[in-house]
């Protein structure tokens, strides 16, 4: 018995001596393998104790990681400033890890020798391998006391890697290492990289303890390499090199990262998706710069390629549709932007959205609200009509020459498209088709452009309203050069829409022909008032705006007898003027100075009237020119402004013919109306409101007879009867923006869709 | 102060000096042109009849052709003679 115990102590003790680690966990392992600790697996066996001391063992290494090994690896996790110490920290605690993880596993090479001596062949945590079973609880152990802010550390290493090797990063061309700052030859820096690799390789950490952090860490790098790309530039296209980038730089780093990886993982799965996440961000990028891409249309044309690209490649063109609109509707759409500035952005928007998606419902989408913002502006029209006709390089006039007929969607084609059936694609599901799809989808600009008026007699209507300002007010205007510009207009919109204006420049060449006949008529004279005339066509000129004006009698003279010429040339023909309207160029001598000034017939008949008495009572003035008096001030300060007349006392005006010293502040107070930039003629709108007015005394009988009415009601009762006679039409919408102005005015109270009056 | 008019373009408007304002052939006013013209004045001219009544030239011509036997004014119904002034 007594002899039994001796023989176990000596046996525990030859045990211990095999695995010193049973003394205690802290023990270091003896690194001899010479001694191979034959005789204490021969006791084991003897004593059929291989699984007893197998596990005793196996708790001991846990106790030792547990206790010891994984603490000081953990504690080295610490958050530090200087980031180029992260780098050698991170490679010396991994050393320090894998240290300790070969001393482990000589303690396992000897357990396997205890094993196959005694036929063992139990599993260890599901596992056969015994080298296996260490790797696994030293990584359960490493994770169950996992800090909570591990990751920065790893992310830090590996970034610093990472741009170690990106020859896109700025440091790398000096030629020193990002890292330890020495000259690159002398470094050692890619090899402790490569080193920490292996070894993490080897334990099977890699995934487990760096793949989260690294997959986190390539995602953010990638974005943030794109957005420095895309930075405010737009005039390159980056597709190819971002994906060459992505290989080179991004995925052979991370491949010979994975090259230690035993857990061999599809390498091939991360390369889509990671070629994915590329295509995303960097779409995602370009639909966040969009309105400006499009602005700078057409030089930003490259990135407009890249984008079309990559759409059918990720599922973002509806979030492109929400972006742009929103973008729209915040950078464009309010009133601090000129009008002319709406129509620049929206002729961009639909050259670049023909790039983008040529099929035009995308286009749709997004032009629609910027169609009903235009049909908002009073200006529009003028400003396209402007645009147009414009001198210079000019979008609006650009697409002018491309010389296609307008379509108005009313005169759909039903058969359009039936040739090219061939190339037909289906619109794609994403975007909401709007109450007129079905109808042809036009891209052309000018089209859109009427379409949002849905008429074309509105906008040539205002062309004409152009023409006949530009004609009357600058006589000596390039009539060739609106006669072209006449020719484009006709491939648009049809001979027969624009041959009013036809007339209107034919008058103009012929007053020309006429005034030379006059000149040499030798029967009449203008050596006091040399005199030429614009001589209209009435019935194909614009409505002129009625202005009374009594012109000086020397004038009324010359005039009769320029009308008595015309009279002897062109027989059974006479002239009636347009007192108010013309030119006039002057010669003011006075007593300091001399001014040449072009003027309008009034301002000119007004010093007329002071070269013959130097003093004039508003109310003399006004009687005399057959001008109110409230409009005559206003001419009066024009010359006011220039210093010739002033106003001493109320209502009493006096030439003045030198300028007093402090010529400064010659009556800056006074507003001067700018004779240029008057209309001669009643805008077509003006004109249409006044038709509409028309109708008002309608819609106040109905809804006093009715009280309230649904905007069709009104409509369709107004086409019974007011409709009636010579009147043109009024559509719906038409209707409905002008009972909204009413609306506006507080002369309707609109609710629940119905239109009363007020009480 | 001396006042120098160095040029005074005017604007005017020009009619035919006729009884009427409309051709009471075509119902178009005399200043506008008949419906087979596109432009008014010395391309589409008016005429006068004897009858004092007048018409467009291109109106008055079509009727007469239209009335190869008693060539009539077709407001007074007189016999239409060329007025030559
Ligand atoms: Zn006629
Ligand atoms: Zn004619
Ligand atoms: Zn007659």
């Amino acid at each position: 018995m007594n002899n039994q115990n001796l023989d176990l102590k000596s046996a525990w003790i030859t045990i211990k001596e095999a695995f010193p680690i049973l003394e205690s966990p802290s023990k270091i392992p003896d690194n001899d393998f010479d001694s191979a600790p034959f005789e204490a697996i021969s006791i084991i066996k003897r004593l059929n104790l291989t699984q007893q001391i197998q596990d005793l063992v196996i708790i001991k290494i846990e106790e030792r990681l547990r206790k010891e090994i994984v603490p000081d690896f953990w504690s080295h996790f610490k958050k530090t400033e200087n980031e180029a110490a992260v780098f050698h920290e991170f490679y010396s605690v991994v050393k320090f890890l894998f240290h300790n993880y070969v001393q482990l596993d000589l303690i396992i090479n000897k357990l396997i020798l205890l094993r196959e001596a005694s036929n063992f062949t139990k599993p260890v945590y599901n596992q056969t391998c015994l080298h296996e079973a260490l790797k696994l609880i030293v990584r359960a152990v490493l994770l169950s006391q996992l800090p909570i802010d591990h990751e920065w550390m790893i992310v830090n290493f590996y970034e610093t890697a990472l741009k170690m090797q990106d020859p896109e990063e700025e440091n790398s061309t000096s030629g020193e290492c990002v890292v330890c700052m020495q000259e690159e030859f002398s470094c050692s820096c890619r090899e402790m990289f490569e080193e920490t690799n292996k070894k993490l390789g080897k334990m099977t950490l890699l995934e487990p303890l760096v793949g989260q952090a690294l997959t986190d860490l390539i995602y953010s790098y990638i974005q943030t390499h794109i957005q420095k790309i895309c930075k405010d530039n737009f005039d390159n296209s980056h597709i190819e090199s971002l994906e060459k980038w992505l290989q080179t730089v991004v995925i052979s780093w991370l491949k010979k990262i994975y090259f230690h990886n035993s857990a061999v993982k599809a390498m091939d799965e991360f390369d889509k998706k990671l070629i994915n996440y590329l295509y995303n961000t960097y779409t995602k990028i370009r639909i966040d710069q969009l309105f400006n891409i499009i602005i700078e249309y057409p030089d930003s044309l490259p990135a407009l390629d890249d984008l079309r690209l990559c759409l059918p490649k990720t599922d973002l063109k509806p979030h492109l549709t929400r972006s742009l609109q929103k973008a729209i509707e915040t950078r464009l759409l309010h009133p601090g932007v000129s009008t002319f500035d709406v129509l620049t952005a929206y002729v961009a928007t639909i050259r670049s959205l023909r790039i983008l998606d040529p099929c035009g419902l995308l286009l749709e989408t997004i032009t629609q609200p910027v169609h009903q913002y235009l049909r908002s502006r009073e200006d529009t029209i003028r400003c396209v009509v402007g645009s147009l006709t414009e001198e210079g390089p000019n979008d609006l006039a650009e697409e002018l020459v491309r010389g296609e007929a307008v379509q108005v969607d009313e005169n759909i084609s039903v058969d359009e498209g039936v040739e090219d059936w061939e190339t037909w694609t289906p619109d794609p599901v994403d975007v909401v088709p709007s109450k007129s799809s079905g109808l042809p989808r036009t891209s052309d600009i000018i089209s859109m452009l009427v379409n949002v008026y849905g008429s074309k007699e509105l906008f040539v209507n205002e062309y004409r309203t152009l023409l006949a300002d530009r004609l009357l007010s600058q006589y000596s205007c390039d009539t060739e050069k609106e006669i072209r510009y006449l020719e484009l207009l006709k491939l648009r919109f049809g001979d027969s829409q624009l041959h009013f204006c036809e007339v209107m420049l034919k008058d103009i060449a012929d007053s020309k022909r006429i005034n030379q006949h006059i000149q040499q008529d030798l029967s009449y004279s203008d050596d006091d008032i040399p005199m030429s005339a614009m001589i209209l066509s009435a019935q194909f000129w614009p409505a002129f705006k009625d202005e009374k004006l009594e012109l000086h009698e020397k004038l009324v003279k010359q005039m009769e007898s320029y009308t008595g010429a015309f009279e002897t040339l062109k027989g059974s023909r006479t002239l009636c003027w347009k007192n108010h309207l013309g030119i006039v160029d002057l010669e003011i001598e006075l007593a300091d100075r001399t001014l040449n000034l072009s003027v309008s017939p009034v301002h000119a008949t007004i010093l007329m009237h002071f070269q013959d008495q130097n003093t004039w009572s508003l109310e003399a003035l006004s009687k005399v020119m057959h001008v109110p008096s409230t409009i005559l001030r206003r001419k009066l300060s024009f010359w006011q402004s220039h210093g010739i007349i002033t106003e001493p006392e109320p209502d009493v005006f006096y030439l003045q013919e030198e300028q007093e010293n402090n010529e400064n502040n010659i009556q800056d107070d006074i507003v001067v109306e700018d004779f240029e930039s008057e209309s001669a003629m009643a805008s077509a709108q003006d004109q249409r409101e006044e038709e509409l007015q028309t109708f008002w005394s309608y819609i106040l009988g109905m809804l006093m007879n009715l009280d309230t009415l649904p905007l069709e009601r009104i409509h369709q009762m107004l086409k019974m009867f007011a409709f009636q006679g010579p009147t043109i039409e009024c559509n719906l919408q038409e209707l409905k923006v002008f009972l909204d102005r009413k609306v506006r005015e507080h002369q309707l109270i609109y609710s629940n869709g119905l239109y009363r009056l007020p009480k | 102060m001396k006042l120098t008019i160095k040029n005074w373009t005017g604007v005017a408007t020009w009619r035919w000096v006729a009884n009427d304002d409309n051709c009471g052939i075509c119902r178009m006013p005399f200043d506008g042109c008949c419906p087979d013209c596109k432009l008014p004045g010395d391309d589409c001219p008016l005429v006068w009849g004897q009858c004092s009544h007048c018409f467009h030239m291109h109106c008055i011509v079509k009727w007469l052709q239209s009335q190869p036997v008693n060539q009539q004014c077709p407001m007074c119904r007189q016999p239409w003679k060329f007025n030559n002034k």
